[in-house]
């Protein structure tokens, strides 16, 4: 049987953090306010 | 959406409720300022968040349905901290993080010896002083988890070690930008001081965002180099702990170090390779640094709400009192380091 991959937290906000920039460069956000 | 997926939903929800809440103090306080004229002090978001954060976590409690969510905090703060690479440049983060290094490896030496010679006055556990050691030097609880594995420390040395960096990073919090306000500090330089000297990432991220957004950005700078050494530190730890043990020594070094190395800072780089090269435009890099923003304002609400002071109280006095002269005692070192250096080469 095929091993599980479990991924740390650390790997999840670098992979949120990276997808959330990707759609920041391709324009499907609109402007992010603060 | 699974279901542990959605079992952290209320947790985040309060999360965002609380930080919002301290976005609007800040913002409301200044408007009545505006509107009657009126200089009041400017009070950041940061500190609204976790204060709120703390009042809950000490009167009513954190709810059991919102426990998961809120523990997630972590992962804003990482996320948030891969977000704020777009602001800077591949070239500064090499130069500050080389400075930085430098600063990191003296201030592990200092920390490690310090803090070991006062385990052994105190009378604590040796492992309990390794896992203390370990905490002060680097970046608290992450260090002091990893670490506990690796020498075999028991939860309860582990929960002792963990309240005592708590504790202290929520003391910090409040003394550090006062300290510096004080001292006149510029915002580099309290930056570093924060990022090498408070334990948390969490709370060193704070410190820095108190005194300034500039200060945030370069206490992260050495707060993440700190953490880039947690693998060597534990490493170092886990052989000599083996040795005395006469156990198994770790096989694979490289595999060790790699495991516990925080992978965010990769993110962190890659977001900083990617602005340097000029992937981003501008309004999207300010949209970048706006999502750090929002990352944050979640984490400072979890660092408020995490802390509890009832449960910190119970860990008894002297991991306590070991980890807050040891916290001084760094802290003042760090501090009179940093002049120094500021004095010589001019930061």
């Amino acid at each position: 049987m095929p091993q599980k991959v479990v991924l740390s937290l650390d790997w999840w906000s670098v992979i949120a953090a990276l997808g959330a920039a990707a759609i920041v460069k391709l324009g499907f956000l609109p402007h992010v306010p603060w | 959406m699974n279901r542990s997926t959605t079992a952290l939903l209320p947790g985040i929800v309060l999360l965002a409720a609380i930080g919002y809440l301290g976005k609007l103090t800040e913002q409301t306080i200044a408007a009545y300022g505006r509107t009657h004229h009126q200089a009041l002090p400017n009070i950041e978001y940061v500190l609204w968040a976790i204060l709120f954060g703390l009042v809950v976590s000490n009167t009513v409690g954190v709810p059991r349905v919102c426990r998961a969510g809120v523990a997630t905090y972590e992962f804003w703060l990482k996320a948030g901290i891969v977000f704020l690479g777009s602001r800077f440049l591949l070239g500064d983060v090499l130069k500050l993080g080389g400075l930085s290094l430098i600063l990191v490896l003296i201030e592990l030496a200092v920390s490690i010896a310090f803090m070991t010679a006062l385990g052994r006055w105190l009378g604590l556990t040796p492992k309990l002083t390794s896992l203390l050691a370990i905490g002060s030097s680097i970046c608290g609880v992450s260090a002091i988890i990893a670490a506990k594995g690796a020498i075999d420390a028991d939860d309860e040395e582990a929960s002792y070690a963990i309240g005592a960096i708590l504790l202290l990073g929520a003391f910090s919090l409040f003394a550090f930008p006062a300290i510096g306000h004080a001292l006149g500090m510029s915002d580099h330089l309290f930056g570093l001081w924060a990022g090498l000297a408070v334990d948390n990432t969490a709370e060193a991220t704070a410190a820095g965002a108190l005194y300034s957004d500039t200060a945030a950005k370069f206490a992260v700078i050495a707060k993440t180099t700190r953490n880039a050494m947690i693998g060597f530190v534990v490493l170092g730890y886990a052989i000599y702990w083996a040795r005395k043990a006469k156990q198994r020594e770790i096989g694979n070094k490289a595999a060790f170090l790699w495991q516990k190395f925080p992978k965010f800072v990769l993110g962190f780089l890659l977001i900083s390779i990617l602005s340097t090269v000029g992937a981003f435009s501008k309004p999207q890099l300010t949209d970048l640094a706006n999502l750090s923003r929002w990352a944050f304002l979640l984490t400072f609400a979890g660092v408020g709400l995490q802390t509890n002071f009832a449960q910190l109280r119970k860990q008894g006095w002297r991991p306590l009192a070991a980890g807050a002269i040891g916290e001084f005692a760094i802290a003042g070192l760090t501090l009179v380091m940093l002049l120094a250096v500021n004095r010589t080469f001019g930061l």
